[in-house]
């Protein structure tokens, strides 16, 4: 059976963090309803990737990762009509996803501030970019603001040259899958009390303090006057001879901080002469920006004329830390994911099979399942509506 | 402080940890703040080396203690059979168990899922690893840096037309453990309703590739494969991170036309707002570099943390790009606990990283890290029940060593 089979969740959110928080939860069993709004729907169903075909609003490669397993309920949450409907729909659940601006909850009838006294069994959990009620300098923001407000943009990448700006981080939304996913923990811990306790919470989540938490051990050790900080954009930054070098075939990493790391290159390389001049255990104790140059350059010379795979195969097993650099299509031809199952066929009424990268955890006894593709959109408002009707009058 | 009930979500959840670094204690962190009782298991013989990193004394490493605050800590030996047998009888008095120790290790210890299993039958047992705990590739080992790399991130991360540069080096670690710690509380709750632990395989990589999910949507709709695009965004334009005075840097996002409207008023051309050449988001992506050429010299001379305020005021999406001493000094999350004082066994305050989230009825957080074997007596004699006696004997053996 699914673990979270028998909760009901409503989902207001419109972003990609409360969808794909809330998808988090549909993903092991929970039932999710997604109010979207009339006409358009959730803004996601705007945002590429695009299929090559279908109609707007159902051709969304975002939307249709983000919202396996649930249903979709349109509603007009501008109208006192929708929000009333909204107000009968929240009795039927045990937690709500909201990911507005600070205020909108309030707007439509769910002011975080009463819902205790309102609706005592009810999670509420809001996530929005610096919390509830933010000061006037963070009001506004998309996942690029929150990535530099939490010094994750600042410090990326490491070793970053004064002349280039800051980077934004991977893709479009990092921000928004990290502070899902923290949204989620939060949301079953609190799920997990409720069971004795029948109180439920409200959670207000700060993607800017999700990202600087992550950094929590350099952080921490800064906060506590243990590291120094500074306007260096290299505080996080670790140094030696780590990084990306080109391969034949696409790029690879190599990591190397211990004298075994050490040891393990020179077997790979059969033990070359340039190797020989460095004093042993130079990398913890003589690590020298002369000496990680030089290493760089050998590694980069050996690694162009190598395959990723083979010479990360190659290393590992004898104790280097190398790795590939991999792409999305690499990911796909990865017999590691094979094997774990990472990837599954979903079949989606308008962009047919598509194959949906999961979840990272393998649970023994109820692992997550994609059990229905993303809704159409309003294709379950029938249903829900006419069940509300229903108890309505009754 | 740490042994009595301190609320929270999570209380009455007992957490062993057989972890080393950051992800595994990560996860461990993020169940203490969430008000469960997380014991690390540890010991001389093989002490975790952010006990030892850049200090003589393991009881003052600020990289331990940056990551372990709120937990207890144990002195057993697991690399002899009586520890082993004492970490199984921990066991049978806890919920759950965290290892990210490597591959292999825990079996070999006798502590694998079917021995603890058989001593507590429905533990929630959490095993991380770079690639989970099978598979074909799941002999290799890596930091984090690794995990990004291998998880599709690294190549995302860089320059238009450069070589990837890759995330910061310190990301992938904590995303790890938020995600394991997330598993294990969907099984806890699955095991107070049906009574069943479960084991729980969480794989480093599996973690990044969640990270840019709907990237390796667009390789499984349009076979695409991105490359490295600095600072773009498909949907948005400008979108960027732009010098100003001082070296310092802003970011700015603008996703409307309206609010490109208004960002052409504040740097003093509202005719931009209809000029035919940037009036739409497909008109301006085509003219992305010119943009960025105009805003920067626009941001240069001019204060970015003033300027993230002036264009907040007109709705426009901006901040300051923090360095360290601005997150440190940064008010906001000082008021909302986010920086927060606790204290050690000797009583001297030390400020940690503290939750990222608010709740309500949320767990009190007082203690510092713990120093190696601080919680020993409690352990052994509180929940194990030996004898002062035993407990002595423990130590003479060098099991609490």
């Amino acid at each position: 059976m699914s673990a979270l089979k028998n909760c009901k969740v409503l989902e207001l959110a419109e972003g990609v963090a409360g969808e794909y928080c809330g998808k988090l939860l549909a993903d092991f069993g929970a039932d999710v309803i997604k109010i979207e709004r009339p006409g358009s729907g959730s803004p996601t169903r705007a945002l590429g990737p695009f299929a090559a075909s279908g109609p707007d609003g159902e051709r969304s490669g975002l939307f249709a990762y983000l919202n396996t397993n649930k249903h979709s309920v349109t509603l007009d949450l501008s109208s006192a009509a929708g929000r009333a409907t909204l107000a009968r729909l929240v009795e039927r659940v045990d937690v709500v996803i909201d990911d507005h601006a600070s205020g909108w909850l309030k707007d439509v009838g769910l002011d975080p501030e009463r819902i205790a006294e309102q609706r005592p069994a009810l999670v509420l959990c809001a996530i929005t970019a610096y919390g509830q009620n933010p000061p006037e300098d963070r009001v506004h923001a998309e996942d690029l603001n929150v990535f530099h407000a939490s010094g994750w943009g600042y410090h990326t990448p490491s070793g970053a040259r004064d002349d280039q700006p800051p980077l934004k981080g991977a893709g479009r939304f990092m921000a928004s899958y990290e502070a899902a996913l923290e949204a989620a923990l939060c949301i079953a811990a609190a799920l997990y009390e409720r069971d004795e306790s029948k109180l439920g919470r409200f959670i207000d989540i700060a993607k800017q303090q999700v990202l600087a938490s992550r950094v929590d051990y350099v952080l921490g050790q800064m906060a506590a006057g243990d590291m120094d900080v500074s306007v260096d954009r290299g505080a996080f930054d670790l140094h030696g001879p780590a990084g990306i070098f080109a391969c034949r075939d696409g790029y690879a990493y190599i990591w190397m901080s211990a004298p075994g790391h050490w040891d393990a290159l020179a077997r790979l390389l059969g033990h070359p002469d340039w190797m020989k001049a460095f004093p042993e255990r130079w990398l913890e104790r003589e690590c020298t920006p002369e000496r990680v140059a030089l290493v760089r350059g050998h590694i980069a010379a050996w690694l162009k004329t190598q395959n990723k795979d083979e010479a990360a195969a190659a290393g590992q097993k004898l104790g280097l830390t190398l790795v590939a650099v991999n792409n999305a299509g690499d990911l796909r031809a990865s017999p590691q994911y094979a094997f774990r199952g990472f990837f599954a066929d979903v079949d989606h009424p308008v962009l047919g099979t598509v194959t949906h990268p999961t979840v990272p955890y393998r649970l023994g006894a109820t692992p997550a399942r994609i059990a229905s593709p993303a809704p159409l959109l309003g294709e379950h408002s029938a249903a829900w509506l006419a069940g509300l009707a229903g108890s309505a009058n009754a | 402080m740490s042994t009595i009930a301190r609320g929270g979500p999570l209380q009455g959840v007992r957490v062993v940890e057989l972890t080393k670094v950051w992800a595994g204690p990560y996860v461990g962190k993020l169940l203490a703040f969430l008000g469960a009782e997380v014991i690390r298991v540890e010991s001389l013989g093989s002490i975790d080396v952010t006990r030892s990193f850049g200090v003589a004394d393991i009881n003052k490493a600020p990289g331990f203690q940056a990551v372990n605050p709120q937990k207890l800590s144990v002195q057993i030996d697991m690399k002899t059979p009586q520890g082993v047998a004492l970490i199984l009888d921990l066991l049978r008095k806890s919920d759950v168990l965290v290892e990210n120790l490597r591959p292999g290790a825990v079996k070999r210890l006798g502590l694998g899922y079917d021995a603890v299993k058989a001593a507590r039958p429905d533990i929630v047992y959490v095993s991380m690893g770079m690639h989970g705990s099978e598979g074909p590739l799941s002999y290799q080992t890596g930091y984090a840096p690794c995990f990004a790399a291998l998880g599709g991130v690294s190549a995302l991360v860089g320059h238009e037309g450069e070589a990837p540069a890759g995330m910061n080096v310190r990301y992938a670690d904590s995303t790890f453990g938020a995600a394991a710690a997330y598993a294990a509380t969907v099984a806890l709750l699955h095991r107070r309703r049906t009574g069943t632990g479960q084991f729980i395989d969480v794989s480093a990589v599996e973690c990044m590739t969640s990270m840019i999910g709907d990237t390796v949507m667009d390789f499984s709709l349009n076979g695409a494969i991105h490359a490295c695009d600095g600072n773009r965004h498909p949907d948005m334009a400008p979108h960027g991170v732009y010098r100003c005075q001082n070296d310092e840097w802003l970011s700015l996002a603008v996703a409307s036309d309206a609010g490109w409207c208004a960002l052409a008023e504040v740097m003093g051309h509202p005719e931009w707002a209809t000029h035919p050449q940037v009036r739409t988001l497909a008109d301006r992506k085509a003219h992305e570099a010119e943009l960025d050429r105009l805003i920067a010299g626009w941001t240069a001379d001019r204060d970015a943390a003033q300027l993230a305020l002036e264009l907040q005021r007109r709705g426009i999406a901006a901040a300051k790009s923090r360095s360290s001493v601005d997150l440190v000094a940064d008010p906001h999350l000082w008021a909302r606990g986010f920086f927060r004082e606790v204290q050690d066994a000797a009583g001297a305050a030390r400020t940690i990283v503290g939750p990222s989230w608010k709740m309500t009825r949320d767990a009190a957080i007082g203690d510092a890290a713990p120093r190696l074997g601080e919680h020993n007596a409690y352990v052994f004699g509180e929940i194990l029940g030996l004898s002062e006696a035993a407990q002595r004997e423990l130590a003479d053996t060098g099991i609490a060593h």
